[in-house]
């Protein structure tokens, strides 16, 4: 990427020519993996390609959320994200796979096929952004993905992938164009092939933005600086809760990457989260019970599919809900709907609420002993998809107790690749306090 | 116990844009779905932004009725499938409203506001070929979704249907007062109202638009609900909707239980704080209340409290009349009784707002002058109100026109003492002589000092002739 920049800068480079091979490349990797839902079909221009996962609006281009109740939806507006990466000279090449609307933690419960991982096919991406990293990891191009995470969709993903992915602070960079899966904890961010791209994508979506209210009111960073900071002196807290039941290999690679930044004069400390268990139900209630709600309107009179069915307005929104949503958003609708009925919601969604609010000060508390928190991204190495059918919800939403607490306190975090286990990658996640995606870089680039 | 009534006033606010985007609030003359944009649609990707301004007329209407406001305070999804609602949720407060624990009083009936919030409007349906109940098919009009309202619920402190109309009279007064609403612009309140009888089921008569259709809806809810006590039988617990036509309640729907909205906090809108500075920077700008005017209009012009009352509980802008008159003329008593015992009696007479009449504080004054300066008898100027009030032709010239400073029963006492004393020329009439018709008219138009028309002379004359 950098070289890349460093030849448009010195106008060593022909642009018609590169966006050719570009789109040719990623139509390949397209046929290949499975990897996007639709491609852009006008000729872009940019010198910069991006890759949106397809729950971020693209003006003109199909944007379904991986859900075929959205099948036909061409929003009339970019995401901020969008336009601020068109404004720096990106293009887009196109819409990526995904899980449902965000739910899943595979890349499996995808209305428009599920994308494979180009370190071996029969393996999932990891999930939801997973045809967002698979896209970063197999371009043979410069290139950034817009990506997004709710409860790890961007750190589950680059770990199985062998990517660099950035989870930025929530409200650094702007929803306003993201199809809500649960509002309070949606984040876009990026996936790269380094700790660069990540970073250069990042400094080009970030930044204060008027049409979403939960946008940080501060002025644009250059992300890139941090990139080879010295990481000397630096404080890493090692949770042991993050250890349990995490595959031997991948604890191993993990401590390896701990050893190699102590080996550059950081140094780190063991020590309990006491309340990580309490972070995955949390988060499941507050997301399904937003996304419950932000669901709703696709029901077939503003947004959704469109059918002649006779009946009155409540079965015309059943059927079409019947008919538009997968297995898993149902399960999550009814789940959502359910934590936040009276007599429930108190017992369910308030009590989340408070659970998050003492989350975060455990979380704030260690952040004032540690630059940076280190775990496993993922406990499992990516697994086969025949593998995938096989586990029950819970077993696969507790694939995502690495990333919950960050995602549910809106902490910023970082995917790094930790080496490989059979040639297959693994991932060491590096979480920091609010605004300190200047630390995550030095400390990713320091990993690589 | 007998009766118990509570009201939902939702009132729409008199704002720039809507509740959370940059359209016009105001959508008067708009073809249907011109005013929206993809965040009163609910479009996929759309994001609320909260108007401050909502805030502040909410904050005053708060202010206005007396109530404790929140100092933080935050938006909530209440979530229900409704084809009037792009996103199938309204976003609106529940937890922490805007405001709780107010009081207005009419009268000496004291009626406590339980709180005031602020929501979005959803969009209009128009039930083509019939009503909610029976239409052929419904179209939908989003250019009132996202309109800012208040909603001003009370508690259960009316027991009689008189009491809430004047209640309501009373709010809206205070509400025109505050500027926050403005029915200028077509704005409207919509009022649901709960009615229970005897400490039985409360039933709930939904969406009444118009003052004295929530007092015939709850006349009409009470008699129904006696006459199924009365029969022994149950009265259920229900959604009504009033028919206007009919003046009856239809039920909507039964309700088993309490609804359920499964609320939450809605996650795009951050919490809302309301700072000393922000607070008193609405009570420093808070317009006088109708209460407060009336004690001026005592001490500024001299009226007694029934005049002054009379003219500032009509409404906002009689009272602005009033005083806009008072302005040119010097004697606000007589601008009182004028305004009050004939003026707003030939209003009422017509249903007529002073704001939507023809009548112009200028016209009026013109009037009060032309009654002081002696050139119109008041008898006679009693007439020509009701004639300047029905055309808005100004005084002068309408004066001018028919040149009839003299009211016909005047006309007639001239007439039959011109006939009783010119018994003669009446005889040359009748014997075909029709100059003295021409003679008649002269002399009535010289006792007049030609204050009359001789065509009015002329047909008075023929009539009242002895045959
Ligand atoms: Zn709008």
């Amino acid at each position: 990427m950098k070289e890349h920049l460093e030849r448009v800068k010195a106008q060593d480079f022909d642009n018609g020519e590169f966006i050719e091979k570009v789109m040719q490349s990623a139509s390949n990797i397209s046929n290949e993996y499975s990897a996007f839902i639709t491609m852009a079909k006008d000729k872009p221009n940019g010198i910069l390609p991006i890759s949106v996962k397809d729950n971020i609006c693209t003006k003109g281009i199909r944007t379904t959320a991986g859900s075929k109740i959205l099948d036909t939806y061409v929003p009339p507006f970019d995401a901020t994200a969008v336009s601020k990466a068109k404004a720096s000279g990106g293009f887009v090449i196109g819409k990526t796979a995904m899980d449902e609307f965000g739910f899943g933690t595979f890349s499996t419960n995808c209305a428009y096929g599920a994308p494979k991982n180009p370190h071996n096919k029969e393996r999932v991406c990891g999930g939801s952004s997973g045809g967002a990293a698979c896209v970063a990891y197999a371009a043979d191009f410069p290139h950034i993905a817009i990506a997004q995470s709710t409860g790890g969709s961007i750190t589950a993903p680059a770990a199985f992938t062998g990517t660099v992915g950035l989870t930025p602070t929530y409200g650094l960079v702007s929803r306003w164009g993201l199809i809500d899966y649960a509002n309070s904890m949606d984040r876009i961010g990026v996936i790269g092939k380094c700790s660069y791209d990540a970073a250069l994508g990042l400094s080009i979506i970030s930044g204060y933005d008027p049409l979403d209210s939960t946008s940080m009111n501060r002025g644009a960073t250059d992300y890139v600086k941090s990139i080879g900071n010295d990481v000397k002196g630096m404080k890493i807290g090692v949770p042991k809760e993050y250890f349990d039941g995490v595959d031997k290999d991948i604890t191993e690679n993990v401590w390896k990457s701990i050893k190699l930044l102590e080996s550059m004069g950081a140094t780190y400390e063991e020590f309990s989260l006491k309340l990580t268990k309490y972070a995955t139900p949390a988060y499941y209630i507050i997301a399904l019970s937003e996304a419950s709600t932000n669901l709703a309107k696709f029901c077939g009179i503003r947004y959704g599919i469109e059918k002649q069915i006779s009946g009155n307005y409540d079965e015309y929104f059943s059927a079409i809900r019947e008919l538009g949503f997968g297995t898993e958003a149902k399960r999550r609708i009814i789940l959502g709907t359910y934590a936040r009925m009276s007599g429930y919601r108190d017992a369910y969604y308030i009590r989340a609420l408070k659970i998050r609010g003492k989350i975060i000060s455990e979380f704030k508390a260690a952040f004032k002993r540690y630059d940076s928190i280190a775990t496993p991204s993922m406990p499992i190495l990516p697994p086969k998809f025949s593998e995938i059918n096989s586990l029950t919800p819970a077993q696969t939403y507790s694939m995502d107790r690495l990333t919950t607490a960050p995602n549910l306190c809106g902490f910023p975090t970082i995917s790094v690749p930790a080496g490989t286990i059979n040639g297959l990658p693994s991932g060491i996640q590096l979480i920091a306090d609010h605004l300190n995606e200047n630390k995550l870089v030095a400390l990713a680039s320091a990993c690589e | 116990m007998g009766v118990m009534i509570g009201l939902e006033v939702h009132c729409q606010l008199n704002t720039d844009s809507k509740l959370f985007c940059s359209d016009s609030q105001d959508h008067r003359g708009k073809r249907p779905n011109e005013n929206t944009c993809p965040i009163c649609l609910g479009f996929p990707g759309s994001k609320p932004k909260i108007s401050k301004k909502a805030i502040e007329h909410g904050m005053t209407i708060a202010l206005a009725l007396n109530c404790n406001i929140s100092r933080t305070m935050f938006f909530s999804r209440k979530t229900y499938f409704y084809p009037d609602m792009s996103k199938n949720y309204q976003i609106t407060q529940y937890e922490v409203p805007l405001a709780t624990e107010g009081l207005l009083s009419v009268g000496d009936l004291k009626i406590r506001i339980r709180r005031v919030h602020i929501e979005e409007d959803p969009a209009r349906l128009v039930h083509v070929g019939g009503d909610i109940t029976n239409s052929e098919y419904t179209l939908m009009d989003y250019n009132r979704s996202g309109v800012p309202l208040a909603e001003i619920v009370t508690e259960p402190d009316f027991t009689s249907p008189k009491q809430t109309r004047a209640f309501l009279e009373k709010l809206m007064n205070m509400l025109e007062h505050t500027g926050v609403y403005d029915p200028g612009k077509e704005a409207t309140i919509r009022v649901d109202a709960n009615v229970s009888i005897d400490g039985g089921e409360r039933v709930e008569v939904k969406n009444i638009t118009g003052f004295e259709n929530v007092e015939k809806a709850l006349n009409y809810e009470i008699i129904r609900q006696n006459s199924l006590k009365r029969s022994q039988m149950k009265i259920a617990r229900e959604t009504r909707h009033f028919d206007a036509t009919t003046s009856t309640t239809k039920s909507l729907r039964k309700k088993e239980y309490e609804d359920d909205y499964g609320y939450i906090f809605d996650p795009d809108l951050p919490m809302v704080r309301i700072d000393d500075e922000w607070l008193a920077k609405i009570k420093r700008l808070m317009p006088e209340l109708p209460d407060q005017r009336v004690a001026r209009f005592v001490s500024q012009y001299g009226l007694t409290e029934y005049y002054a009352g009379v003219i500032v509980y009509t409404d906002k802008r009689f009272a602005d009349f009033y005083e806009e008159c008072c302005r040119s003329n010097g004697h606000p008593d007589i601008v009182a009784k004028w305004a009050v015992n004939y003026l707003l009696k030939s209003l009422n007479w017509r249903s007529e707002k002073i704001s939507d009449s023809k009548v112009t504080p200028k016209g009026f004054v013109e009037f009060l002058a032309l009654i002081e300066n002696g050139k119109l008898n008041e008898r006679f100027a009693k007439e020509l109100i009701k004639e300047y009030v029905d055309t808005g032709v100004s005084p002068g010239e309408l004066l001018y026109k028919t040149k009839l400073n003299i009211s016909e029963e005047d006309l007639r006492d001239i007439i039959a003492k011109v006939l009783k004393e010119n018994g003669r020329a009446i005889e040359d009439y009748r014997s075909g002589r029709k100059e003295s018709l021409q003679f008649l008219i002269g002399l009535v138009l010289k006792e007049t000092k030609k204050q009359s028309n001789p065509n009015e002379i002329s047909k008075l004359l023929t009539e009242m002739m002895p045959r």
